[in-house]
């Protein structure tokens, strides 16, 4: 290892030499050109053990102890290592783990996430550096809190498995596997600790950008989206924005551990979500309109996703989860320490196959060290490998500017409620909708497995959803409703029959008091939205809560009288006993009394599987589908409407033959055959004999009793929810065992 | 191993009848990437390729899983826990084997079933959980894996191995007890956790402390008041410290004032960020 670090230690100051000996273009005046820490005094290091267990990027809970924060003092090879943390904080910290930090903006202090134990959780503390002593921020102590940035006016934000929610448990991941984490905050004296909204899935790594906005990855799921992007908040977990990654921006699956470059201008890790060790290539962000002033470049103007650029950075390095090569490697971080249009980054890096399976076969780990990384050239210098540490998260020991503080208004009056809206919900970048045709926009809060659930909610990949309800549009194309605070909402414009029109394909949430208040629906970013004057209508009419007042445990209904009270569609609670009563005897039964063509599962050598046709009972799936039905069990009726599940159709090479028909489509009630077939009867405002199609409506056309608003809400209601299965009113996690 | 021999035995008609022998590599995921993650020894990558197989199904795949059920490390045995729990039908194959496991099976073999059970939130294995905890003949892994299932389920329902737990001869089981006591959904009171806050080991009182405060029972106050300014361990202190805050009760402000100037610096923090929030 010494051996190791002398070489090192040569290389460096090679380079520096022959960069006072060469000249360059940054000294100007025949000054010499030190490179660019020439006016980086010292730098901060964090030094944790090696391992092998932290390939997922959303891994927060990792831990061996001797971690340490060093100082280098100067930043080359042959400067010195001083331990800055936690030697002189006292024997409670002698076996601690440290998984990010970050330096005050008079660089007088340093924030880390620390652990101090294997049966502890992660915890927040302060260092100072004029003494090395560490007091804890008081947080939750059977709660991670990690990834803590300083903020002005001496507050930290943190992520966290806390709840916002009292009594709630924390959403699970998009796999129904991990307990997820969401944004916090807190002031530097352990006081007046707040937690964000919640995301439905994870969110991680925020950074502070020069306009005092914060940068972090979440992770977007919602049926088939399924990636990491960046988003922007405030400093109070407030307006949440894109930032970078959707609309097909993104260079990879995942993006994440963001650092500013200069205002609207990031460098971060492109990468795939697992067995990457949260290392990738290095990719620069431009959100805006590029500028180039005196060789600083910039992008502060126009920042919208739809004008996102990025350059990539290291043009060998993998972005998916492959091995990567001897010499490539992957890179852990990168901190800008200039805004030259190709920069000079502080980076960690590790050389080889950086990828868990590999590594592990080999009997290794990841070696992280950190280097000084010329873009331009594409030339790593090294600066410290300790061979048995991860050397990473490189800063200058230096100040900065603080951005200011940066809040939003918030509304006493809404208390625990949030208040969304849009001007003028017609003003859409991702749909065109003809005029007058919205009748309304639902609102649906999601949740997923933590409330008892099985791992599925059905075979369509979506999460647990509830109907909060449809707050109508206004003349002008406003809407306005009240919804609880802080849970994952999506929003979907309807019709007249209480059909989707067009579904956000994100899920997003408020705090208590906040007003998110849209210029359309998913409006283009920098298009200013034009109203007209005075106050627009949404806020002159009616007063629509949205079981803004209900709590989670109340925001189900077991037996709705009408359609509008419908929250959840438990499959067998409310859509059997109507298929029972109107479909099964002798028609849709499991003998295909009505000899609807039905189709054949075969395997990749056309050896049968099994045959299905239209059944609507509540009998299991037989054991022989249950391979294309996700492997799941549920009922003939779920299995017909929703069909087999595509993905194991495809994972498996299964082949259909015959005639396949899936009656629901997730999303899109308005498309699905079944809605069609039955053509339901007008809901908004109020119900009425008008149909949504021209066709003779299927009960009506046998001679039988058609269905009533409810039921047809149910049945649209079940598809543009995601054709699940289960919803809180099938719960099995409520009942008594 | 005859455990697993049986398991996939019991599986395999169904794997027979509804699994090609062709479907064995799927997109994104396939048993020989599982198989080549398990060579590797390495749990993330375990961990990865049966996540990226969450949809796949093959005759290889359920017999490398399967085997992984009983793997010696819980965090494999925990996802490929769920990687059946995702396949209701397998799983509920698995479920009848791992469940008649708990009433007269060794440690290795409870633990085993009780991981399983426990996530794949199998909530009506909860009669047998509770039954099993009360067997005298278990190791200290079997008693942690029963309360780590009922933990993962969060179902009242497992209250009493939690209660049962909490009495251990083991500090480790009545920790992990008290720890998971918080989390049970709908959990009305922290009431059974009280006297947890005098226990002998440091570790357990730690636990107790944060459970109390973060569900709020005032009826521990005076205890807390004890630990804060008393107890031998920083850890104890803090999270002592932590919870008077979070109970909130004016009559604390001297023990925290006191504890404002712990020598520890986990304790002296988070005892004057608790000081801020009596009422």
């Amino acid at each position: 290892m010494k051996q190791h670090i002398q070489s090192i230690a040569i290389g460096a100051a090679l380079f520096t030499l022959g960069s006072i000996g060469c000249g360059g273009g940054g000294g100007g005046g025949g000054e010499p050109d030190v490179g660019p820490l020439s006016s980086v005094d010292a730098l901060v290091i964090l030094q944790r053990p090696m391992r092998n267990d932290q390939g997922d990027i959303f891994q927060y809970t990792s831990y061996k102890p001797g971690a340490r924060l060093v100082q280098l003092k100067p930043p080359t090879a042959d400067g010195t290592l001083t331990t800055l943390c936690c030697d002189k904080a006292g024997t409670e910290f002698k076996d601690i783990d440290i998984s990010s930090y970050d330096l005050s903006f008079d660089a007088k202090s340093i924030v880390f996430s620390g652990k101090l134990s294997a049966n502890q959780t992660y915890g927040l503390f302060l260092l100072q550096l004029a003494n090395g002593s560490v007091t804890q921020i008081a947080t939750d102590p059977q709660r991670d809190f990690v990834s803590p940035i300083f903020l002005p006016d001496n507050r930290v934000m943190f992520t966290t498995n806390a709840v916002v929610e009292a009594g709630a448990p924390q959403h699970r991941d998009e796999y129904e596997r991990g307990t997820t984490i969401q944004l916090g905050r807190v002031n530097l004296d352990g006081t007046h600790l707040e937690l964000g909204p919640r995301n439905l899935s994870h969110r991680t790594a925020p950074s502070l950008a020069s306009d005092g906005r914060v940068i972090f990855t979440q992770w977007d799921h919602l049926g088939p989206e399924n990636s990491g992007h960046l988003m922007f908040v405030n400093q109070d977990m407030e307006e949440l924005r894109e930032g970078f990654g959707k609309e097909g921006t993104g260079a990879s699956n995942s993006t994440l551990k963001a650092s500013e470059i200069s205002p609207g201008r990031f460098v971060a890790i492109a990468t795939s979500r697992n067995r990457t060790i949260n290392a990738g290539a290095l990719i620069d962000i431009r959100l805006g309109t590029v500028e180039n002033h005196g060789g600083v470049v910039s992008a502060p103007t126009n920042q919208s996703e739809a004008n996102a650029t990025y350059r990539l950075l290291t043009p060998d390095v993998p972005m998916d989860n492959s091995p990567s090569a001897e010499t490539v490697g992957r890179y852990y971080d990168a901190f800008a320490l200039n805004a030259k249009d190709k920069p000079d980054l502080l980076v960690s890096w590790a050389n080889g196959p950086v990828e868990s399976g590999v590594l592990a076969s080999a009997g290794l780990a990841a070696n992280f060290g950190v280097y000084l990384y010329d873009t331009e050239h594409q030339q790593r210098r090294p600066i410290l490998d300790d061979a048995a540490m991860w050397d990473v998260f490189a800063r200058p020991l230096a100040t900065r500017t603080a951005p200011n503080v940066v809040g939003s208004a918030l509304d006493a009056r809404l208390g625990n409620q949030t208040l969304i809206g849009s001007l003028n919900v017609y003003d859409s970048s991702l749909h065109t909708f003809l005029p007058g045709e919205i009748y309304g926009v639902r609102v649906m809060e999601g949740f997923s497995s933590e409330e008892g659930f099985p791992e599925m909610f059905g075979t369509t990949m979506f999460e647990g959803q509830a109907n909060l309800g449809v707050a109508p549009v206004q003349a002008d194309g406003s809407w306005a409703a009240k919804i609880p605070a802080n849970i994952p909402v999506h929003l979907q414009t309807v019709d007249v029959f209480g059909m989707s029109l067009f579904s956000e394909p994100v899920w997003f949430s408020g705090r208590a008091g906040e007003a998110r208040f849209c210029g359309g629906c998913h409006e283009r970013r920098t298009q200013t939205t034009n109203v007209k004057p005075g106050v627009i209508d949404a806020l002159v009419a009616a007063d629509n809560k949205l079981m803004s007042d209900k709590p989670r445990s109340a925001r189900l209904n077991n037996a709705p009288m009408s359609a509008t009270q419908i929250v959840g569609v438990a499959w067998n609670k409310l859509l059997q006993p109507m298929f029972d009563a109107n479909c099964v005897t002798g028609c849709h039964d499991a003998n295909n009394s009505a000899g609807v063509a039905g189709y054949t599962i075969k395997d990749a050598m056309g050896a049968t599987l099994g045959s299905w046709t239209l059944n609507l009972t509540g009998d299991p799936i037989p054991a022989a589908l249950a391979v294309a039905a996700g492997g799941a069990s549920y009922s003939a009726s779920y299995f017909s409407m929703a069909g087999p599940d595509m993905e194991a159709i495809e994972k498996n090479h299964l082949t259909i033959t015959g005639t396949l028909k899936v009656y629901m489509n997730p999303q899109d009630a308005h498309g699905s055959l079944v809605i069609r077939k039955l053509n339901p009867t007008r809901l908004f405002p109020n119900p009425s004999t008008q149909r949504a199609f021209t066709t003779t409506p299927h009960l009506t056309a046998l001679g039988k009793t058609d269905l009533s608003p409810l039921q047809f809400y149910a049945l649209i209601l079940a598809c543009d929810m995601g054709v699940n299965y289960y919803a809180r009113e099938n719960n099995p996690g409520l009942n008594i065992y | 191993m005859k455990n697993i021999a049986i398991k996939i035995a019991a599986v395999g008609w169904l794997v027979l009848a509804l699994v090609p022998n062709a479907a064995r590599a799927g997109k994104g995921g396939s048993a020989a990437a599982i198989e080549s993650a398990v060579r590797s020894t390495s749990t993330d990558a375990i961990i990865a390729e049966i996540e990226r197989a969450e949809s796949l199904m093959c005759e290889d795949c359920i017999q490398i899983v399967t085997g992984l059920t009983e793997d010696p490390r819980f965090e494999v045995r925990e996802v490929a826990a769920w990687w059946f729990a995702r396949r209701p039908a397998l799983r509920d194959m698995l479920v009848s084997q791992f469940a008649a496991d708990l009433p007269h099976g060794d440690t290795v073999k409870v633990r085993n079933a009780a991981d399983f059970l426990g996530r794949t939130r199998t909530l009506t294995a909860l009669p047998q959980l509770r039954a099993t905890i009360h067997r005298g003949d278990l190791g200290v892994e079997a008693r942690l894996a029963l309360v780590r299932a009922v933990g993962f389920m969060a179902h009242t329902g497992g209250n009493e191995v939690l209660i049962t737990a909490m009495a251990d001869a083991d500090a480790s089981v009545r920790a992990a007890a008290v720890a998971a006591w918080r989390d049970m959904l709908g959990q009305a009171s922290a009431q059974p956790v009280v006297a947890l806050l005098g226990d002998r080991d440091a570790s357990v009182r730690a636990q107790a402390a944060g459970v109390v405060g973060g569900m709020g029972e005032q009826s521990a106050r005076a205890a807390l008041e004890g630990l804060v300014i008393g107890d031998a361990d920083p850890v104890v202190r803090r999270n002592a410290a932590w919870a008077l805050g979070q109970l909130g009760n004016a009559a604390s402000r001297a023990a925290l004032v006191q504890a404002s100037g712990d020598k520890s610096g986990l304790v002296r923090g988070v005892a004057k960020a608790a000081l801020a929030q009596l009422h």
